[in-house]
């Protein structure tokens, strides 16, 4: 009998992991996908060997690579870009780590409050939030991100939009800034050198500029697993995890399975009793109880994991409101080199409250080829599926193919600037996971994921719409001479909402404690509860100041104990004693 | 069932198979001139040199085909991209090895379930017939009761699920749009009907897939079961959007030169060289240039 059962040792599942070990309870973390205990030796950072969605050692699906990814049901133009693994899919995010737009949450009161989906806020306030932002943001730990060449031009091409710098953590309005992220600050050599001898820890320390932020983060070499540059939960909040009575007093280190797959959570009378596993490799099956589990497997997998656990769904909204942000691309050509493959994948932003925020970009070849072959609106030049968008870019937006994608990219790689935009997106409930009628796989009954590409509410299409013309005009500023939008289908790699905490019992799935309102001991904390689109910033911190939030209500009220984000400090990720610890216990 | 021996012939035109074979044949003299009795006779054995030939005569139709996907995608100096008209003098997909990317992918890693492959690849098996197509005086004609024996190869293949490699199951799509877009596509140069297209058919074949017609979602659709009806026009319009986005980013990757012992690529991929991309030593570049206004932070609030 356990304390606390975590199912998934992504973004949010790590937290909870290490904010109860911390507090002494014994906590198992049951991850469907492997650790990577050793990535400077297992990865080539390299994009098919890391990203490829059905062998990549970044992929959904088990440990051993010679077997089939999983299969999701996609019964639309769109991709789903998920990660499973210690660290989920942070392994390969950009560490970006903005907070929330303030409109998302209750109580908001600014003049731009329509501007938001007033209907899914988050049922708690802004200012209630911000000690867990801080919390999330100490541990990381979160800094200003430095600048490269590919910063450079667009933040030139920012200040040819009239917009005031952000200096803040709250965005307070339209403003642009170098991003907030999650990755250590360049030290030493680190970033002025390409000397491998030079690259070395100690003597370069944080960020190496190395441009493989998507190929999961092994700089600099040779430092110790928590003072990994990026700080994806496998090189930040999992180390703290597994050595908690290191540097926690009453700490007790968590027990980590990897490569299983949580098949059932069982319940006694709509009360969690525990849950059971299946070894990936072996197929052996296993099954503990514990007084409180907690579903942190992500936006897909939470939503599959309750309905083949058959668990009740009363008010019909499990799978429901998923938000994607709706992702759409726009990039330039230049005449000189904007560094698009050097430096941390993404380091500067300009945020819209209201509609979303733009952001840069920077790729390996592969990747780029495969963003610029992504649209909603046919092959350029040739069809439009009824789309063929026009604006401030050149041509119609669309697909690249044959010549054209050639040209483009012989152009020069690092010749190509882009910009995501990250909407806004409305909760929406025909946006959604079920369970696909297609065979089940060894752990049950697939997921389906549907989104409704040309079904997007009035105000997603309007801030879509708002954002790439923003993305063009920024283009240009910076200097680029020729300017494509790609118009993407669903692109659902920012994943939130389909187990969404409300205040409504008419349109949520947790309360505002993050408990399943119909299962009592049963939370969730993942992105997946959260409560809507976040107003467009990237969702990881905000999901990360949630799921600290929810360990502090599952210590209160089912082990007695006090709440500590108000009352304590927070140890950092990259305290020496974690890092003593993981070399004691040689990882 | 169209069982019609014109409709037949003109079906296994259509996919590409009668030049397959009748190129397979000449390297297997004899075999598929077995008696077309035994057409009448029931099911093949495993062991019949003639389904031997036929799934070799496929792989080929499906490599054929994937060759005229992958410089659709990215053309280069090789034959497929002349024939399509956008022939270029730097290297292409071709020389990037995407179509073995392609396959490799398709019929090993991608888990799309039987269920779904095998309803597809006899839609287009049956359901895909009825537009009538002057065969050219080019294909070697078969005699009535060979083409049935031929047909019937092709019918047990594609009914025995676990020998449908997904590559052939595109193929097969790929080449029967072909036939739609340009009937006068079942003969010529390759063994694929889609490899002979022009570059502008094949983005219209590309269309009929993003927007699909109603007959082509409706034969689908009646070959798969209860559940899963109604799910073809979307499957297309995945299908139609992995083919091109999986062609351009194998391409361009490091796959072709990717040398797993060493974790690192044996010499420069086609796409790096395409698009300059410089992996420098992978650990780290000299590119940090300070901070934005001087500010290494933020103020709290």
């Amino acid at each position: 009998m356990r304390d606390v059962i975590v199912i998934g040792a992504g973004g949010g599942g790590a937290v909870v992991a290490k904010e109860l070990a911390a507090h002494g309870l014994d906590v198992l973390v049951v991850e469907g996908g492997p650790r990577h205990a050793h990535p400077r030796q297992e990865w080539s950072r390299l994009e098919n060997d890391a990203n490829n969605p059905l062998t990549g050692y970044l992929r959904v699906g088990q440990a051993d690579r010679s077997k089939p990814a999983a299969y999701r049901e996609l019964p639309q133009n769109s991709f789903l870009w998920q990660v499973s693994g210690v660290g989920g899919t942070t392994q390969h995010y950009f560490g970006n780590s903005p907070r929330a737009y303030p409109g998302v949450f209750a109580g908001y009161q600014g003049p731009d409050t329509d501007m938001y989906d007033v209907q899914h806020r988050f049922p708690f306030s802004y200012s209630d939030f911000v000690p867990y932002y801080e919390w999330a943001e100490a541990t990381l730990p979160v800094h200003t991100a430095p600048v490269g060449t590919k910063e450079s031009v667009y933040l030139r091409g920012c200040e040819t939009l009239g917009l005031p710098v952000q200096d803040t953590k709250t965005t307070l309005g339209p403003s642009y800034r170098p991003q907030e992220n999650a990755i250590l600050p360049p030290g030493g050599r680190a970033g002025l050198t390409t000397d491998p001898a030079e690259l070395r820890h100690p003597t370069s320390t944080g960020c190496t500029f190395c441009g493989h932020c998507f190929q999961g983060c092994a700089a600099p070499i040779d430092a110790p697993r928590n003072l990994f540059a990026k700080r994806s939960t496998d090189n930040s909040y999992i180390p703290m995890a597994l050595t908690a009575d290191a540097w926690s007093p009453g700490g007790k280190p968590i027990t980590l399975v990897t490569d299983a797959t949580v098949t059932k959570v069982r319940t006694e009378r709509d009360v969690v009793r525990g849950v059971t596993w299946q070894d990936n490799a072996t197929g052996e099956v296993s099954s503990e109880d514990a007084a409180v589990v907690v579903m942190c497997g992500g936006a897909v997998e939470t939503p599959r994991l309750w309905f083949n656990s058959e668990l009740p769904n009363p008010n019909d909204w499990v799978g429901r409101g998923f938000t994607d942000h709706y992702l759409d691309w726009t990039f330039g050509l230049f005449d000189s080199d904007v560094g698009s493959s050097k430096g941390p994948s993404s380091a500067a932003r300009t945020d819209y409250p209201g509609y979303g925020m733009n952001m840069n970009v920077g790729l390996m070849p592969g990747i780029e080829a495969f963003a610029m072959t992504f649209s909603d609106s046919g092959i350029r030049g040739h069809y439009t599926n009824g789309r063929g968008l026009t604006g401030p870019w050149d041509g119609e937006t669309g697909r690249l193919v044959g010549p054209e994608l050639k040209d483009v990219l012989m152009h020069g790689l690092d010749r190509i600037l882009n910009v995501v935009s990250i909407v806004d997106d409305d909760v929406t409930a025909d946006n959604r996971v079920t369970l696909s009628a297609l065979p089940a796989d060894e752990n049950g009954a697939v997921p389906k994921v549907r989104f409704v590409n040309r079904g997007r509410s009035k105000r997603s299409v309007r801030n879509r719409e708002f954002l790439a013309h923003r993305a063009a005009e920024l283009l240009r500023g910076a200097g680029a001479t020729k300017v494509y939008r790609m118009d993407w289908p669903a692109l659902p790699l920012h994943t939130h909402s389909t187990m969404r905490m409300g205040h409504s019992e008419a349109d949520s799935v947790v309360d505002q404690t993050g408990e399943t309102r119909a299962v009592k001991r049963l939370f969730i904390a993942d992105n997946s509860a959260l409560s809507n689109a976040a107003g467009g910033p990237n969702p990881t911190l905000t999901t990360q100041a949630l799921a600290t939030r929810t360990s502090e209500h599952i210590f209160q009220r089912y082990f007695g104990g006090d709440p500590w984000v108000r009352s304590q400090a927070p140890t950092v990720s990259t305290d020496g004693r974690v890092t003593r610890r993981l070399s004691e216990l040689g990882l | 069932m169209n069982t019609d021996p014109h409709d037949r012939r003109t079906f296994l035109a259509r996919i590409g198979l009668l030049g397959a074979v009748a190129g397979a044949g000449a390297l297997l003299p004899g075999a598929v001139a077995s008696p077309g009795a035994r057409a009448a006779s029931g099911a093949r054995a495993a062991s019949d040199p003639l389904l031997g030939l036929v799934n070799t005569a496929l792989a080929e139709l499906a490599r054929d085909t994937l060759n005229g996907l992958a410089v659709f995608v990215v053309p280069g100096p090789d034959a497929y991209s002349a024939a399509q008209g956008t022939r270029r003098d730097e290297p292409g997909a071709m020389e990037a090895n995407t179509p073995d990317f392609l396959i490799e992918s398709l019929d090993n890693y991608v888990p799309v379930p039987d269920q779904l492959a095998g309803p597809l690849a006899s839609a287009l098996a049956n359901g895909l017939a009825d537009v009538d197509v002057p065969l050219p005086d080019g294909l070697r004609p078969l005699p009535t009761g060979e083409l049935l024996d031929l047909d019937q190869a092709v019918r047990t293949l594609l009914r025995n699920d676990e020998t449908v490699p997904l590559s052939l199951v595109i193929a097969l799509l790929l080449n029967s749009l072909a036939t739609l877009v340009n009937p006068a596509a079942v003969g010529g140069a390759f063994l694929s009907p889609f490899a002979r297209l022009s570059f502008a058919e094949k983005a219209e074949a590309f269309r009929m897939m993003e927007e699909p017609a109603a007959g082509l979602v409706s034969a689908i659709d009646d070959e798969l079961s209860g559940p899963l009806q109604g799910t073809a026009s979307g499957l297309l319009e995945f299908i139609a959007g992995a083919l091109l986005e999986f062609s351009a980013f194998g391409t361009y990757c490091e796959s072709s030169t990717f040398d797993p012992a060493s974790l690192s690529v044996t010499s420069t991929p086609v796409g790096w060289r395409l698009s300059g991309y410089d992996p420098g030593v992978i650990a780290g570049w000299d590119e940090f240039q300070g901070y934005y206004q001087g500010r290494k932070e933020v103020s709290a609030r």
